[in-house]
């Protein structure tokens, strides 16, 4: 996904159009990052918000343009960790979790084209999809953050290493451990490449 | 070849993001060594398994973003301190003014006073010698007198303790003496009667021995006799034996010289 610079130059200025239009495109991004972190909808609503609150309130401090991207992950792994320690502090379980996917706004009844598809494959594709999830949570905070980046979010290793603070081979250790571990789960859960291609 | 790739270069390798040399490297370590392409035929499945899960759609809501906030001048954070320092020097001068603080430094003195001061005469070097000497032999005079008395209370406590430690100690002796008597004379009766029981008891044991020593003695005299005396006949017999064997002998011998020399004993007869 591309930005303008036309339209992040219009942001830093102070345009408020332009700062919502950036929202606006940036929005999904991290949602799913943070959902992926925390593989609960409404904490990723919560972050997603706070963090596009908190570059409205920067985003005229922010020197290079083309750092954009990493500094806005920077802003929503900060929210992310912020938020896992509340959670960690008040020990508090999100209605969510107990019932996860039939929230009024959990948004999967808009995923549009798998409403036509095999039901079947559909309740595969959803165990799948939840096996993931639990392997994803059970990654240390670091290495799931920087799977998540790299796996999903498409950044390079340098731009995780600027959004993380960290020296880029410290990224690829964190990555490789974070591969090696996420291994192990899938095969203590059985997801073999027999059973995964049956899904693709 | 001893290259072999470390965790961020198979990371960059897996990703893509190694430099054309270094991929070739790579490469060419992954030929050599069949087990490892294994391995990173794992980390592609588990990179494929992860690319399953999609994203979530969402709507972005719509967030009030309140106007951007202007920085003025006066909130720089230069400017904040530099005002709080001159804001705290006011209030210490304010504080200053009202309590009366008088700071002043002459010959060397320091002084600090709040209010309004009157100037004390300073003392003279020799007051302040005669002061001095003054309270020393006060000081003297009270430390000989407590001196002293402390002596004088240490002598007699001394005095007390040293009679009442005398009698205690005639009392312990005395005591100790009919003790040590008691002692002695029961020590000695009780040796006493010790040795006659062991005399008793050893004469009675040393009988007992000696007589039981005779008994063996006389059997043994009987036995070793009787064996002679066995011997003795043995020897008798063999004796007999040989004389009655001699004898028969002999009678033959002197048959056979008769029959030779009288060839004409039967012609004669």
């Amino acid at each position: 996904m591309m930005h303008s610079d036309v339209l992040l130059l219009q942001a830093r200025d102070g345009d408020r159009h332009a700062q919502g239009k950036l929202m606006q495109v940036w929005y999904k991004r991290i949602y799913n990052f943070s959902y992926k972190f925390f593989y609960d909808h409404d904490l990723a609503m919560e972050v997603s918000q706070r963090t596009f609150i908190q570059m409205h309130r920067n985003i005229a401090f922010l020197q290079d343009g083309a750092r954009f991207r990493s500094w806005l992950y920077t802003i929503a792994v900060n929210c992310c960790r912020e938020e896992l320690r509340k959670r960690k502090s008040a020990r508090a379980v999100s209605l969510h979790d107990l019932n996860p996917g039939e929230a009024e706004d959990s948004y999967s009844w808009e995923s549009s084209a798998a409403r036509h598809e095999n039901p079947e494959r559909m309740y595969r594709q959803n165990e799948l999809a939840e096996l993931l999830h639990e392997c994803l949570l059970q990654l240390s905070v670091e290495q799931r953050e920087v799977v998540i980046m790299k796996e999903y979010e498409g950044l390079k290793f340098r731009e995780i290493a600027e959004a993380l603070n960290v020296s880029e081979n410290t990224v690829k250790s964190r990555m490789y451990y974070g591969l090696e571990a996420l291994k192990r789960l899938l095969e203590r859960k059985k997801i073999t490449k027999e059973s995964l291609g049956y899904e693709l | 070849m001893n290259y072999k790739p470390d965790e961020a270069t198979w990371t960059a390798y897996l990703y893509g993001e190694l430099a054309d040399a270094e991929r070739r490297q790579v490469e060419k370590y992954l030929q050599q060594h069949p087990e490892e392409q294994k391995r990173v035929d794992e980390w592609s499945f588990t990179r494929s398994a992860l690319g399953t899960l999609t994203d979530k759609e969402v709507i972005a809501p719509s967030i009030v973003l309140g106007e951007t906030p202007a920085i003025s001048w006066w909130k720089e954070r230069y400017v904040r301190m530099s005002l709080g320092i001159a804001a705290s020097v006011v209030m210490v001068l304010i504080a200053a003014r009202l309590l009366g603080l008088s700071v002043t430094a002459t010959d060397g003195e320091l002084r600090i006073a709040f209010g309004n001061t009157k100037p004390t005469p300073a003392l003279t070097r020799d007051e302040v010698r005669d002061m001095i000497n003054g309270n020393n032999q006060v000081l003297q005079a009270s430390w000989s007198e407590e001196r002293q008395a402390v002596e004088a209370s240490l002598q007699e406590n001394l005095r007390k303790n040293s009679g009442k430690l005398d009698n205690l100690m005639k009392t312990a002796s005395l005591a100790n003496q009919d003790q040590v008597k008691l002692f002695v004379s029961q020590m000695q009766e009780s040796n006493l009667k010790l040795m006659k029981d062991y005399l008793r008891l050893s004469s009675a044991g040393q009988k007992e021995y000696v007589e039981t020593l005779l008994v063996d003695f006389s059997k043994y005299l009987q036995e070793q006799r009787r064996q002679d005396i066995q011997m003795i006949q043995a020897r008798v017999n063999q004796v007999e034996q040989h004389t009655d064997k001699f004898k028969l002998e002999t009678e033959e011998i002197l048959t056979s010289l008769i029959s030779n020399n009288n060839p004409n004993g039967a012609k004669h007869n």
